[in-house]
């Protein structure tokens, strides 16, 4: 073999080997959609189809307008419901996650304070924190304010997973920003807030946007704080949705599916509109969960 | 994940933020006033951060460590504490079978993960790292597995590993490995093995990127100084390429570690922990003594283990992280 032709099969095992592993890595969410259109005798009949059989519609008829013959546990609206309460939740944790980083990111990265050392430390150590030990202390102080089942308590609970890792990716943006930039703004006689909010805000945004959408999926995503800290009753995302489909006995699968479904439509828009920040976010060292 | 040597500036107190004003015209007061100015500003942008810290995680990790000391029930959580109950809720972990098997657990199923994550993700960063027909295109979908709801990710696996219309049962058939369906989620030994390849497979993409992108910064010119002097390609990775991307290898195990023992819903998902508390994990353990039984003593008792055990590598993280942690303003000046 030629050397040429040497290189050409060695790209041509790549890529094989590419293929091969993306089919590993999207063959799992490739089953679910199929899965997702089959109906409840396919599902049940013991035979996975590779390819859609018979594609219909009713699990996300069922699921859209509530309701499910084989779940167990009462679930109290539909889907549709859920997802609305998914969203208010995704994007109040956006919210607080903004309101709370982007001042404090600012403020250990260009101002010079006695505590920036012990802060960044703390937000080093609060991303290992498990979310469980927080889960179990915060359901009872939110039982003894009073808060527990509410919008509030469960954004509050969700920043957890966004506001140490926000304030660490834009406080790293924020040392690329020159030191002149602010106080150029501050010889022309600009107060710190003003500063803050007309120039350093708006040269922020690619790193504001990174933190938001994760910020956005984290609130989303959310299942461990949804568990513990509703109690089942108005509020339910759409994760504890389709936990509760599960039921302890039988699974209604097509329901399940079609939900997991409609859960992942968030993170298929962010992979296709939100790509650069999304692998930005990745590298910059997160921590889930 | 810059882990380069911190470049502290020896600033004086005075220049610190004095210097960014012109000196010229300037009488001290004035410039103290405007330090003053900043330190109060500074501290105001901060004040929501820290009431927040405060709040969300310095509160319940102190009031878990109380928890794990008192008798808890069912009508104490109305009135925050409970009586003193001293060590029962650990000794009660320490020799409950299932406590002790679900630290067990998350032991092998932390170090099981880590173990093939890191091999499965840095043969992919490596292969990322040829060139090949449509490898940008295959790099940005493996990211898939890391933007799903853990939730969904449990269930997934769940509707995978089915033992009857199971993708990987029909898979084994297909191609004549077993001739019965494989008791996947019912066998004790054989979930847990769902449950890790679960999490295998849900770290690859963050194992790859990290990888990925600590081989993009190698320079070229160490790689073909390798070439020339005749190292193989087994070599130049053993000798060259590892030894330079350490740092980034240290810190992808240290987050992948800390990742691993939070898994919760995955495993909820999933399992539920069954059968036969077969992957019953600290984290779902803790859930069902502290919720589904309202022992939230024994379950903060746990908790405290699980938080020592993550907690143990923060020195370490800190340390790995101590470029940024010095950073401050002036310092690239």
């Amino acid at each position: 073999m030629t050397r040429l032709q040497k290189s050409r099969a060695l790209r041509l095992l790549c890529t094989l080997a590419a293929v091969a592993a993306l089919v590993v890595i999207l063959f799992p969410v490739y089953a679910i959609i199929v899965g997702s259109f089959e109906s409840t005798e396919t599902l049940f009949s013991g035979t996975f189809y590779w390819l859609p059989h018979l594609a219909t519609l009713d699990n996300y008829r069922t699921v859209l307008h509530g309701g499910s013959a084989n779940t167990q546990e009462t679930v109290t609206g539909s889907q549709s419901g859920n997802v609305l309460t998914s969203l208010l939740v995704g994007l109040g944790t956006v919210a607080l996650a903004l309101v709370v980083a982007v001042p404090a990111a600012y403020a250990l990265s260009k101002y010079r304070l006695r505590v920036t050392v012990v802060v960044v430390s703390a937000l080093l150590v609060a991303q290992i924190v498990p979310s469980i030990v927080l889960a179990t202390s915060l359901f009872i102080v939110f039982h003894w304010i009073n808060l527990v089942n509410t919008y509030p308590a469960l954004i509050l609970a969700d920043g957890t997973y966004a506001i140490p890792f926000a304030i660490l990716v834009l406080r790293a943006f924020f040392f690329s920003l020159p030191n002149e930039l602010m106080d150029a703004a501050r010889v022309d006689g600009a107060s710190e807030w003003t500063t803050f909010r007309r120039i350093v805000i708006p040269l922020a945004r690619s790193a504001v946007i990174t933190v938001a959408v994760f910020a956005f999926l984290a609130g989303w995503g959310d299942f461990i704080f949804a568990l513990t800290i509703l109690n089942g009753t108005g509020i339910e995302p759409i994760t504890l949705g389709i936990y509760n489909y599960l039921g302890n006995f039988s699974t209604d699968w097509g329901a399940v599916m079609a939900s997991a479904v409609i859960a992942l439509v968030p993170a298929g828009i962010m992979l296709v509109v939100a790509q650069r920040y999304i692998a930005t976010g990745l590298t910059a060292g997160s921590v889930k969960g | 994940m810059k882990t380069s040597p911190p470049v502290e500036a020896p600033a004086p107190a005075t220049t610190g933020t004095g210097a960014a004003y012109p000196s010229a015209g300037i009488g001290s007061s004035a410039r103290l006033s405007g330090w003053r100015k900043q330190q109060i500003a500074g501290w105001l942008f901060l004040t929501p951060a820290i009431a927040y810290l405060l709040f969300a995680f310095a509160l319940p990790v102190v009031y878990n460590v109380m928890l794990s000391f008192e008798r808890t029930s069912p009508a104490t959580i109305a009135n925050f504490t409970a009586p003193f109950a001293g060590l029962a809720n650990y000794r009660f972990i320490f020799h409950d079978p299932t406590s002790r098997g679900a630290i067990v657990h998350t032991f092998v199923f932390t170090a099981g993960s880590l173990f093939f994550q890191f091999i499965i993700g840095f043969a992919l960063a490596l292969l990322f790292s040829l060139r090949f027909p449509g490898r940008t295109f295959a790099r940005s979908l493996i990211i898939v597995p890391w933007l799903l709801p853990l939730i969904v990710t449990g269930v997934i696996f769940r509707f995978l590993f089915q033992a009857e219309g199971g993708a990987v049962n029909q898979l084994l058939r297909t191609v004549g490995l077993v001739h019965h369906p494989v008791q996947w989620l019912n066998d004790p030994q054989l979930a847990f093995w769902t449950i890790l390849i679960a999490n295998i497979w849900l770290g690859i993409p963050f194992f790859t990127l990290l990888l990925y992108s600590a081989l993009q910064d190698v320079p070229v010119e160490v790689k073909e100084a390798a070439v020339i002097d005749g190292a193989g390609p087994w070599q130049r990775l053993r000798l060259v390429i590892v030894p330079i991307i350490l740092p980034v290898i240290e810190v992808t195990l240290l987050l992948g570690f800390v990742f691993t023992v939070k898994v919760f819903d995955l495993v909820i998902g999933l399992t539920g922990g069954g059968p036969a508390n077969a992957t019953q994990l600290i984290t779902t353990w803790s859930y069902n003594l502290s919720f589904q039984v309202f022992s939230f003593g024994e379950g903060a008792a746990l908790n405290n283990v699980l938080l020592v055990l993550a907690l143990i590598c923060s020195p370490m993280y800190l340390w790995l992280s101590r470029g940024s942690l010095r950073r401050s303003r002036g310092a690239e000046a």
